[in-house]
């Protein structure tokens, strides 16, 4: 027995094995000498009590004789003892965790038996402990958590003796439901979680009976009091300084509602129903809902609508019991039906008088929980006399109704008497019997009035007797509904609180209101606790359900909040209005189809319609509008609204504000300066843009300015014959590095590498987009580039983050110079070009002339070789045959100019007429061609948008090419599928003259026809113009088809067979094919003649060999945009 | 006992890492640890001293309650710092660590100081856990990183009171809203209340918006392009 000796104990000064039985009597022997509490043996009893943990725990694994001992010399009554002389905090401390240790730690169910079987845990549960020590309370709390942590089926009968009704564990523990410390209450709700999850009738009838209503309705009570808290902290809010205080008490109340749900979902149905009934009628009703109606009468507690219908959007997030959550939506959605006509008025009495009583009144319970708990102790049956229970209610209203058609009487007798020993009981009958006059009453007798009052209560009151009255209500409501829906005026019906709800959705002043009520509507809709009928009824948005009808109303009001957002001093938020977008389409989406009015749809592109043109306003040629746009764009798509989230954040319980510096999310809140209100209108643009889309059933085709699956990726292999190549040395920030060939294409930059396979063709081992790009020179060595590319990031305001970071070290200056221009080019063409799809995207005019409007005029005039000439083609071609047009146009759409480029950059490369190009090169021709021609069926007038769209990069000019088009010859296939599904004629409504006007200006055939259809808002404005360019044109054509001879044959050859293949069938006049015969040398040379421009962005051969065209290319350039120049303006 | 401060933590991890050893190893140390005898407790309480105040650490175990919502968001709510533990001799108990974390995140408040702890260092034969990866782990989400047994008591004080030491810096910093004992932290009885050490102004909202403590030095951004200043929000 002395074997391990490891430790010693409390001073005895000898060594034992301190895990042994006879370790334990020793133990014994020590308390027996002890049994009073002193100054000098405190010590020694502490530490002889921590050992007895130590071997009880080592007995119960190892050997259960310790436990027998431990029984036998009943140990726990020294505990007790000790406990009982007041002998101090240490000594109290001591011996509570040593039993929180030991029911921690016992692992049998034997040796837990053991310890519960002789009550004298009980009796600890009981001991008046000193509370007030912080110490003392955790322990104590721990302990009985501990504990109800081992409670099940068997054990619970050590706690419940249904006997004496006496449940210690529970009761003790509710009566610390409210105390002040969190962690306490956290832990009185695990216990009462632990206990309910016990499947136990007779301890579950006990805590029904004697502890329910009191603990329930002071739970109510407490949490009703956060709640006033809560909103008496956002009415005296001065400039947000509320807000920690109020984000704390969102907390609570949310921590409040998970609770709830919790004891709900543990679904013990009898205790749910008394919940449910306090909830229901002593908080959710009385204080939540009441506060939607009348405000300003505040007889009774009140509380700020707006924090009403943002708790309430809590609760129907949160909580998704059925009993619970239909009856009061039923409330809100329905208010009153017809029986209670006055329902309204039945509230304004209800206020009016004084009393302000009612069974739904948010009052304090009678008395604390600690002496309802007392009471319903000694008193005993006494007291479930008084007090009929739940229990007792049921039956009796079950008779009655059995009895007949007065059961309606029966509910509110039942709950008046149950109500009885409410302070407000009395009150009530007055309150009823006046309600009573006001309407008819049912009958004479006061009981019968008040059953007319009650009865309108009593479907609020469904929870008491479930299928019964809900059978009646629902019989009521779909007659009442098919009228409704027959005349299509329940507005008309008394449905205050549902009045309330809608009208709140106004947007005039601000949409403080309006986002509350969206989030509530929208929790209500996605609640599965509320049945679909009742939403259906009133037409609500129900998710995923076919449909024929919506509430006209509601989106109505929604459509005009979308309305209000356009506007440029809108007070909608962005989170309201992609709200309002996702109700708008919950109601008129059904399954695949879209079940809006005309007349809606009409509004709603009228909403679209303003957003453009508010965007309209901000749009700049600077830089950072294209970065915001996208910005925006990505931000919208990756983070959709999470209502859930949104209704946790207290900051939206205070009055809207437009400063960033509260720390409120930005979609939370107004803008503030013209770049959150830029950021702003793109938003909105986005949303709307995107939901007339999709009501629409149109896909987007635009959006995002650039789709990851155009883009070249890694470990790409394309096609670079006759592609400008720089070898460069690419040496990475960590010290990395590698051989590679810079290419330069439209929206990248790309470093390939040989393909090994294929002569010509090259892997790529990184693509960058070109517009987050920086270039800039190495100090030291002229041969070298630094160059940086940021991720794009949907937060614009994070750190960018690099993608690329690394020195380029070119093979001399000169490659390294053109390397540098090339990318410097590169970069500000890739966000030109899409500067100018916003603007056709907005339907802004990209025309050089219209070019200061726009901040372009730079573009337009200094460098005419800004914009690839891919573009050109396109755009010459247009004005030749209209139909033919289209078609082409159609595919060229797909990705600004990729396809066409391809084809030019063959020329460039080798300038001298060459007669047949590398058969790579041919090879890559082909798909262009395979592009055009697998689109000549997709034409349709709306292929003008699209058309629109690349007209712009045609006229800054088609230099950029000079490296954009190198790489593109794998793009171009993809960037067919891209463009494939058009705009609707809607979205681009201003496109559609573009046709008209672009024939009439350049070419000769004058496509009456589009004309008729579609005249442009402002032509005779724009005619002059138009006709004085397409005099000059002709002559300056004349000269182009020479230059092109040199440099394009094969390539023009292709083309005409192309052009004719879509001209043929469409029945073109002669005229048509030889304009267009013209218009297409011209547009060959164009891109030579760039190249020759600029030279350093071709090698210095090729422009030699280009420079006698020089002259004429420029001129036919000048003529291209001069042509251009009318197309824009009718755009706008 | 007079505390300059009480900081309330909690402990998380899987079941059976050995979270309550921990707590017990580090609140009473009378309660040596021996051979086949292992034991716990959920909750302990003990004195530290730093930076020569002294500080009471209450710390509460969560185990056995997280099948209740309400609970576990009450608990991370109201703790200044969190224990996250794992084992290392089980792997499972470190691969769920990102779930743990996940919920941790969300549901505390965001200064939240929390430390990673690979458990039963004193196994190491049974290792499954390279300590390298406890450490990348933690270096990638932001914790603090240690490796203990309680068996051994090794590193067990180190790993509160390191926490207790980031705490106490925040609070220096003025990241935390120390009048505010929903953040799991309480200026003692006698203490002095030192609102003065929270720095006023924009940083009390700031701090409740989601940003870390790395971010609050980067907060404002001045946006050249524009000279607006522009806040920095961590994704919510």
């Amino acid at each position: 027995m002395f074997g391990r000796s490891r430790s010693w104990v409390g001073g005895q000064g000898k060594t034992k094995n301190i895990h042994s039985l006879d370790h334990l009597k020793y133990m014994y022997h020590v308390l027996t000498k002890n049994t009073t509490v002193t100054d000098h043996n405190r010590n020694l009893l502490v530490e002889t009590i921590r050992s007895i943990t130590e071997i009880l725990i080592w007995g119960d694994q190892n050997d259960s004789s310790v436990f027998d001992f431990f029984l036998e010399k009943n140990m726990f009554a020294f505990f007790l003892n000790i406990l009982r002389q007041k002998s101090g905090r240490y000594v109290c401390v001591q011996l509570l965790q040593t039993l929180n240790i030991l029911f921690e730690n016992i692992s049998h169910e034997t040796s837990l038996y053991y310890l519960l079987s002789n009550n004298h845990v009980n009796s600890i549960i009981v001991h008046k402990f000193d509370f007030s020590d912080e110490e003392i309370m955790a322990y104590y709390i721990s302990f009985l958590k501990t504990l109800s942590l081992k409670l099940n089926n068997h054990t619970v009968h050590f706690f419940y003796n249904e006997h004496t009704n006496d449940f210690a564990l529970y009761t003790e523990a509710i009566k610390f439901f409210n105390h002040p410390e969190s962690m306490v209450r956290i832990a009185v709700r695990t216990i009462t979680l632990n206990v309910y999850k016990v499947d136990n009738q007779h301890m579950l009838h006990y805590i029904r009976d004697k502890t329910a209503v009191p603990y329930f309705s002071n739970l109510v009570w407490f949490i009703g009091s956060h709640v006033i808290e809560l909103d008496k902290c956002v009415q005296t809010d001065e400039e947000h300084k509320n807000r920690g205080k109020l984000s704390d008490l969102v907390a609570e109340h949310l921590d409040h509602l998970h609770y709830l749900n919790d004891i709900l979902i543990i679904n013990c149905e009898f205790l749910n129903d008394v919940l449910t009934d306090h909830l229901l009628n002593r908080l959710f009703l009385p204080l939540y809902v009441y506060s939607l109606v009348s405000p300003e009468m505040s007889d009774d507690r009140r509380i700020n609508p707006q924090v009403s219908l943002y708790l309430l959007s809590q609760v129907f997030l949160i909580i998704h019991y059925q009993p619970m959550v239909h009856t009061l939506a039923d409330v809100i959605l329905n208010g009153d039906l017809s029986v209670f006509t006055p329902h309204t008025d039945t509230h304004s009495t209800h206020k009016n008088t004084a009393s302000a009583g009612g069974v739904r009144r948010f009052t304090k319970p009678p008395e604390s929980l600690e002496r309802s708990l007392e009471l319903s102790r000694h008193r005993g049956r006494k007291r479930t006399q008084k007090r009929p229970n739940y229990k007792n209610l049921g039956e009796e209203e079950d008779d009655e109704r059995a009895g007949g058609g007065g059961g309606s009487g029966g509910g509110g007798g039942g709950e008046e008497g149950w109500d009885d020993d409410s302070r407000g009981g009395e009150r009530e009958g007055g309150r009823e019997r006046e309600k009573g006059k006001g309407t008819e009453g049912v009958g004479g007798s006061s009981k019968g009035s008040r059953a007319s009052g009650e009865t309108a209560e009593e479907i609020e009151m469904v929870v008491m007797e479930k299928c019964k009255v809900s059978e009646l209500t629902e019989q009521n409501i779909t007659d009442e509904e098919k009228t409704a829906a027959a005349t299509r005026t329940h507005i008309q019906r008394s449905r205050p609180f549902l009045d309330m709800v809608y009208s709140a959705l106004d947007c005039t002043d601000d949409d403080y209101h309006a986002l509350f009520v969206l989030c509530l509507l929208y929790a209500v809709s996605h609640s599965k606790g509320i049945n679909r009928d009742l939403l259906e009824r009133l037409q609500l948005p129900v998710p995923d359900q076919e449909r024929t009808s919506y509430s006209l109303v509601l989106v109505e009001r929604l459509i005009r909040i979308m309305n209000q957002a356009a506007q440029p001093d809108g007070k909608v938020r962005l989170a309201t209005l992609e709200l309002s977008c996702l109700l708008l389409k919950q109601s008129v989406l059904s399954g695949n189809d879209c079940i809006i009015k005309d007349v809606h749809l009409a509004c709603l592109e009228g909403a679209r319609e303003e957003s453009l043109h508010l965007l309209r306003r901000f749009y700049k040629g600077e830089e950072i509008f294209l970065d915001m746009f996208e910005d925006e764009y990505r931000s919208m798509t990756s983070k959709p609204l999470n209502v859930e989230y949104l209704m946790m954040d207290a900051s939206i319980l205070l009055p809207p504000t437009g400063t960033p510096l509260t720390g409120i999310d930005f979609v939370k809140r107004l803008p503030c300066g013209d770049v959150e209100k830029t950021r702003r209108a793109i938003r909105v643009f986005f949303m709307l843009r995107s939901l007339s889309l999709q009501l629409q059933g149109e896909p987007e085709t635009q959006l995002p300015l650039t789709r990851p699956e155009d883009l070249i990726k890694t470990d790409d292999v394309l096609d670079l014959n006759n592609s400008d190549l720089i070898a460069c040395m690419v040496v990475s920030k960590d010290g990395g590095q590698a051989q590679r060939f810079l290419a330069v294409d439209v929206y990248q930059m790309s470093l390939v590498e040989p393909e090994t396979k294929r002569l010509g063709w090259g892997v790529v081992k990184f693509a960058g987009l070109l517009q987050d790009m920086q270039v800039s020179g190495v100090e030291d060595d002229s041969r070298a580039l630094n160059i940086v590319i940021h991720k794009p990031s949907s937060n614009p305001h994070a750190k960018p983050l690099p993608i690329l970071q690394a020195n380029f070290i070119f093979a001399d200056h000169i490659r390294c110079i053109i390397a540098k221009q090339r990318l410097a080019k590169g970069r500000i063409q890739a966000r030109r070009m899409k500067m100018q799809r916003i603007a056709a995207l907005l339907d802004l005019p990209v025309q050089p002339s219209a070019s200061e409007v726009l901040g372009f005029s730079q573009t337009a005039n200094a460098s005419p070789s800004a914009l690839p000439f891919r573009f050109y083609e396109q755009s010459r071609r247009a004005p030749n045959d209209p139909t033919a047009n289209r078609s082409v146009f159609a595919s060229v759409d797909k990705v600004p100019g990729f396809a066409v480029a391809h084809c030019v950059s063959q020329h460039s490369p080798s300038p001298l007429s060459s007669p047949s190009p590398p058969s790579s090169g041919s090879g890559s021709t082909e798909r262009c061609d395979s592009v055009t021609a697998s689109t000549v069926s997709a034409q349709s007038p709306t292929d003008n948008g699209t058309f629109l769209e690349h007209t712009p990069p045609s006229s800054s000019g088609g230099e950029g090419e000079g490296g954009g088009g190198d790489v593109t010859s794998v793009s171009s296939t993809s960037s067919a599928h891209f463009a494939a599904p058009t705009l609707a004629p809607s979205l681009t409504p201003a496109s559609q003259p573009t046709i008209s006007l672009l024939t009439d200006s350049t070419a000769d055939t004058l496509s009456v026809e589009s004309l008729t259809l579609l005249p442009p808002s402002d032509m005779p404005h724009l005619h002059p113009i138009a006709s004085l360019i397409s005099a000059t044109l002709p002559l300056q054509r004349l000269d182009a088809p020479i230059a092109e001879e040199e440099e394009g044959n094969d390539e023009e050859d292709r083309r005409e067979e192309e052009e004719e293949e879509e001209g043929s069938p469409l029945d073109e006049t002669e005229t048509d094919a030889t304009v267009k015969e013209e218009t297409m040398t011209t547009e060959l040379v164009t891109p030579t003649d760039e190249a020759a421009e600029e030279p350093l962005e071709v090698n210095t051969d090729q422009t030699s060999a280009i420079e006698g065209d020089e002259g004429t290319a420029a001129e036919t350039e000048d003529t291209e945009r001069h042509t251009e120049t009318p197309e824009s303006p009718e755009l706008d | 006992m007079a505390y300059a401060y009480l900081f309330k933590y909690i402990i998380i991890g899987d079941t059976g890492v050995g979270k309550s050893c921990l707590l017990l190893q580090f609140t009473d140390k009378r309660f040596q640890p021996v051979h086949d005898l292992t034991i716990g407790v959920e909750f302990g309480a003990r004195m530290i001293t730093i930076d020569g105040k002294q500080i009471k650490l209450q710390i509460w175990d969560t185990a056995g309650q997280e099948s209740f919502r309400s609970i576990t968001r009450s608990y991370y709510r109201g703790a200044a710092g969190a224990l996250l533990v794992y084992d290392i001799t089980r792997r499972d108990t470190f691969n769920h660590l990102t779930t743990w974390l996940e919920d941790a995140r969300q549901h505390s408040n965001s200064n939240m100081v929390i430390m990673l702890i690979g458990n039963k260092s004193d196994l190491e034969s049974r290792r499954e856990v390279k300590k390298e990866e406890g450490e990348a782990f933690a270096r990638e989400h932001g914790l603090i990183f240690m490796e203990t047994s309680a068996k051994t008591a090794s590193n067990v004080e180190e790993a509160f009171i390191n926490t207790a030491k980031e705490i106490y810096e925040k609070i220096q910093e003025g990241v935390f809203d120390i009048n505010n004992e929903a953040n799991g932290i309480k200026i003692g009885p006698n203490h002095p209340t030192t609102a003065s050490t929270l720095t006023a102004g924009i940083q009390t909202p700031l701090t409740r918006s989601g940003i870390d403590k790395n971010e609050v030095t980067t907060l404002l951004d001045l946006d050249e392009d524009h000279g607006v200043v522009i806040f920095k929000f961590a994704a919510i």
